[in-house]
């Protein structure tokens, strides 16, 4: 069956970025200078082609644009300035958009009015509960102890409930990404066995990301591993152990030299990652979407509020702690609530998993190879 | 008679010669010959202390013959001919030995790559020894210039040549001037428009005095040769009103007539003529030239798709590339878009020729645009069918696509056929009329493809434009005014010059049994019908021989081949 053509697919990715793509005369170049182009995922040419052509399934099925760090070699020697690089980064957007059911995911994409409004609303929701909850439950001048604002126990209850609605966007939409790339597929099928050896990957990715520091740029890699371990440290700390973070007004150093020490990656690191969006001087950071500048100004906020709220209550002005705690608050949950599932930040779960599903698609597609087509070993040998 | 006294010079030609011919030997056993006053070798006989040792020899040892053993005589026989005429005798006192093309650049065993060298040059000794003192002829050159076409190629021609002051005779076939280019809307890639380009020169050429237009004429006749031609010019056949035929005096012919389009009916599976809206490049021009671009049902399209290469390129029809279409349907996606912003254009192409100035700018342009280019393999071909209603577009096109290698399915609701271009049927009776000839696909044939591209084999008469091959505006100009040129640097001469070397009939030998008249392929074999004898007319000969050895009563001599220089020269290899 022929595959029909939808040339409006282009106009609906230049929302995400890719505006250059029908520029693409497909010289492949793109794919010989990838470092991580390999069979049986050879990018960015061919993810740009079903692009151009508006193969939107078989997009949704691909994984190639997972497999890109935007080391932006192919943008770089590039002879139609077709961005193949920005392309790749706009597809991993609309796959985003494309694994969340929900659909908020597309809005935001493809409007910043929306992400922002969305981000704003969440902000004042969040300000107006925590301090109802905070002038019914508390004393604004205490920040921690019996009579604290904000008690550490109601916060870690909060935190909590916000994990468990986190993760279940997050499932459901990793689970779509699974059966869109791996599980919907007609032409393979993957055994359980090769799941569970494949598992490991998972993890790997996750905290080496070593497939970046194959790319050649070794800089932004440390940037990158730096802002991802700050942000583990953080979430453990504030899962696990939010009594001890907040106890004070003494300075736990078994705990707090970690807090520390994240904050100072996620400032560092967001400052970095700003200055160069803004300097535009590498070919991956001169073009920024909205969703990239939210994203790190969020996080710049949250981690510097963060902190200050922190050496406020060190310092015992309870009430300037509470007030900063509250703003901090006010950027933490948008943060999560929107950026999490439905923007940037879900690539932190997305890109692990396509190093796994894309091993077990390799694997899956070299075994159908080795395995001998329908034909009877009579007709084989007739042909043999 | 004066003694013989000849010269011969043994070229190395750096090493192309010396490294398999041993030449000093040769040169010390040639000048031991009979009538052979000096011998010489050196590096570079063509150079200019080789020439200017030739004159100078000539001058101090009172040579009357020169013998050069070099390259062909096709290279450098002007040359040494040019050295002779400086030191004051005749140029046809010259002989030259082929011992490089024909000799060591073709052997490897230097002691007989060395004889042969030697008996060739021998050859030469003996065979210039009977030249004979030869003068070339001059006839007058007629100032009118006869332009077959009327269209961008035959104005720019007639309006180069009548503005030098020049008559010319503009022959048009149909009732109007601009040919082919009158029927397109923009140009491609500077998008100039092509009413523009014609209207203005078409009011000078209707302007200029000089000028005598002659629309739907045609050219029944030509005799002569160049310089001297006799053109009868009359109506063209469809007009069934034949009026007075006018004689022609010119110079010269310049042969502008132009191509047709491909048909596409004859391609089946583009349904063209039964899908309403599958439409040629020039049916498309035609709406874009009205600015109205609609189906036949009257609805302003969607999806467009331009298939590129119709007739061209491919087993079936001609396998040449027509050269223009790649660069008019990048001009069809810029004037859709520019017309109907919200359109889709799919580009159907094999391979994207974008050759000339300002054209690989244009095709960047149109990806800007959003141009969907879509690849088909050479030989292959997409399939258009009507859509199933309700579907987004009226027709689809299957085809399998190269850069994917999928098959595919395009929606489209106007699809434009890229025809080709191709000789026009009538082009075989003009050949025939001014002697001219074609190749396999009927294209008018250059004198050179390269070093003479507007002239033919045949003096006097030039081609220009797409009658030799498809082109595209730029390069149909520049010829029909390259034509222009070559034919104003004779009329500045007033005089044409013929070649000395040629036949001549000895009227008293001659039987006029008429084998050679047929024989002749220039038709320089003339019959005097009072005389009863045949005559050579010299200014079409060009001495190749055939009637010379056909004449039963050995009646016919040619100039510079005599059989006593050929005798000898066979003497010379065989001695």
């Amino acid at each position: 069956m022929p595959i029909r053509v939808n040339p409006k697919l282009v106009n609906e990715i230049e929302r995400y970025g890719a505006e250059d793509v029908s520029k693409c005369y497909h010289c492949g170049n793109c794919s010989a200078v990838c470092p991580h182009s390999t069979q049986p995922f050879v990018f960015p040419r061919a993810p740009m082609r079903l692009l151009q052509m508006g193969f939107e399934s078989k997009l949704q099925n691909s994984l190639e644009p997972w497999l890109c760090y935007y080391c932006g070699q192919c943008s770089e020697q590039c002879p139609r300035d077709a961005e193949p690089g920005e392309t790749m980064m706009s597809l991993r957007r609309w796959l985003i958009s494309r694994y969340d059911f929900t659909g908020l995911s597309r809005l935001f994409y493809r409007s910043w009015k929306a992400e922002l409004g969305a981000l704003l609303i969440m902000a004042v929701l969040t300000g107006v509960g925590f301090l109802l909850w905070g002038f019914t439950h508390g004393d604004i001048r205490s920040y921690d102890g019996p009579n604290a604002f904000l008690a550490s126990s109601a916060v870690h209850i909060f935190d909590w409930t916000m994990a468990v609605v986190l993760t279940l966007f997050l499932t459901a939409n990793c689970v779509r990404m699974w059966w869109f790339t791996v599980a919907g597929r007609k032409d393979i099928s993957v055994p359980l066995l090769s799941y569970l050896r494949g598992v490991y990957l998972i993890p790997l990715h996750f905290f080496t990301q070593k497939r970046y520091a194959e790319c050649g740029h070794k800089t932004s890699w440390a940037v990158h591993m730096v802002l991802m371990a700050s942000y583990v440290t953080m979430f453990v700390l504030i899962m696990f152990f939010l009594h001890a973070v907040q106890a004070g007004p003494e300075i736990n150093w078994n705990v707090h030299i970690f807090g520390y020490l994240a904050t100072a990656g996620l400032i560092g690191a967001c400052i970095v990652m700003l200055r160069a969006r803004v300097k535009k001087d590498h070919v991956w950071s001169e073009r920024s979407h909205a969703s990239d500048w939210m994203f790190l100004v969020l996080l710049l906020y949250v981690s510097v509020t963060g902190i200050l709220q922190h050496i406020l209550h060190r310092s015992g002005l309870g009430m300037a702690a509470n007030i900063t705690y509250v703003c901090h608050m006010m950027g933490v949950v948008p943060m999560l609530l929107i950026e999490v599932p439905f923007s940037k930040w879900a690539h932190m779960a997305y890109r692990p998993l396509a190093m796994f599903f894309a091993d077990l698609t390799a694997e899956a597609l070299l075994a159908k190879e080795k395995k001998p087509s329908g034909l009877s070993s009579p007709q084989l040998a007739e042909i043999g | 008679m004066e003694e013989v006294r000849i010269g011969v010079y043994v070229c190395n030609c750096g090493t192309n010669i010396a490294k398999v011919v041993d030449c000093d030997a040769i040169c010390a056993s040639l000048s031991k010959m009979p009538n052979v006053a000096v011998a010489r070798t050196y590096k570079y006989m063509c150079s200019t202390p080789g020439q200017e040792m030739i004159v100078e020899d000539i001058r101090k040892n009172n040579l009357n013959r020169v013998v050069v053993a070099a390259c062909s005589p096709r290279m450098h026989e002007r040359t040494f001919r040019k050295a002779l005429q400086t030191a004051g005798i005749n140029p046809y006192f010259f002989e030259m030995a082929n011992i490089r093309e024909q000799c060591s650049w073709v052997h490897e065993n230097e002691e007989t790559a060395t004889a042969k060298a030697e008996a060739l040059t021998r050859a030469a000794i003996l065979r210039v020894a009977h030249h004979e003192p030869l003068e070339n002829l001059y006839a007058d050159m007629c100032p009118s210039t006869l332009v077959l076409g009327g269209g961008i190629a035959g104005l720019s021609a007639a309006l180069e040549l009548a503005e030098s002051g020049h008559p010319v005779f503009l022959v048009e076939k149909t009732d109007r001037l601009g040919g082919n280019l009158a029927r397109v809307d923009l140009t491609a890639p500077h998008l100039y428009s092509a009413r523009d380009l014609l209207t203005d020169r078409i009011a000078r050429v209707r302007a200029n005095p000089y000028v005598q237009l002659m629309l739907e004429s045609e050219l029944k006749s030509l005799s002569g040769f160049v310089g001297n031609f006799t053109a009868i010019v009359g109506a063209a056949k469809k007009n069934g009103d034949p009026h007075k035929e006018h004689v022609l005096e010119v110079g010269s012919v310049v042969v502008c007539t132009g191509y047709k389009e491909f048909d596409a009916g004859r391609v089946t599976h583009f349904g063209y003529g039964k899908l309403p809206n599958v439409v040629t490049s020039f049916e498309f021009e035609k709406m874009l030239r009205e600015g109205n671009i609609r189906t036949k049902e009257g609805r302003i399209p969607e999806y467009f798709a331009i298939v590129h290469c119709v007739g061209s390129r491919s087993r079936d029809f001609h396998g040449y590339c027509s050269r223009v279409c790649c660069m008019t349907a990048l001009k069809y996606a810029h004037e859709i878009k520019s017309a109907i912003p919200n359109s889709y254009v799919s580009d159907l192409y094999i391979d994207m020729h974008a050759f000339g100035k300002g054209h690989e700018d244009f095709y960047r342009g149109s990806s800007e645009a959003k141009t969907l280019f879509l690849m088909y393999g050479k030989n292959e071909h997409p399939v258009i069918k009507r859509a199933q209603p309700g579907e987004e577009s009226e027709m689809l096109i299957e085809v399998n696509e190269q850069l994917s290698g999928e098959t595919i399915e395009i929606p489209a609701d106007m699809v434009i056929l890229m025809v080709g271009m191709e000789a026009r049927s009538e082009s075989g009776d003009v050949a025939r009329l001014v002697n001219i000839s074609q190749d396999k696909d009927g294209w008018y044939i250059e004198s050179h493809p390269k070093l003479d591209p507007v002239a033919t084999t045949t003096e006097g008469i030039f081609i220009a434009g797409t009658c030799a091959a498809p082109k595209d505006i730029p390069d149909t100009v520049a010829q029909a005014r390259a034509a222009a040129a070559r034919i104003l640097g004779r009329i500045a001469k007033q005089k044409i010059e013929i070649d000395a070397v040629f036949a001549e009939v000895d009227e008293d030998l001659c039987s006029g049994c008429r084998v050679c008249n047929s024989l002749c392929p220039y038709s320089a074999v003339e019959f005097d019908e009072e005389k009863k004898r045949s005559r050579v007319n010299s200014a079409l000969c060009k001495a190749c021989g055939a009637c010379v050895a056909a004449c039963p009563s050995c009646a016919i001599k040619a100039r510079h081949f005599t059989d006593r220089q050929i005798f000898a020269q066979i003497e010379g290899v065989l001695r």
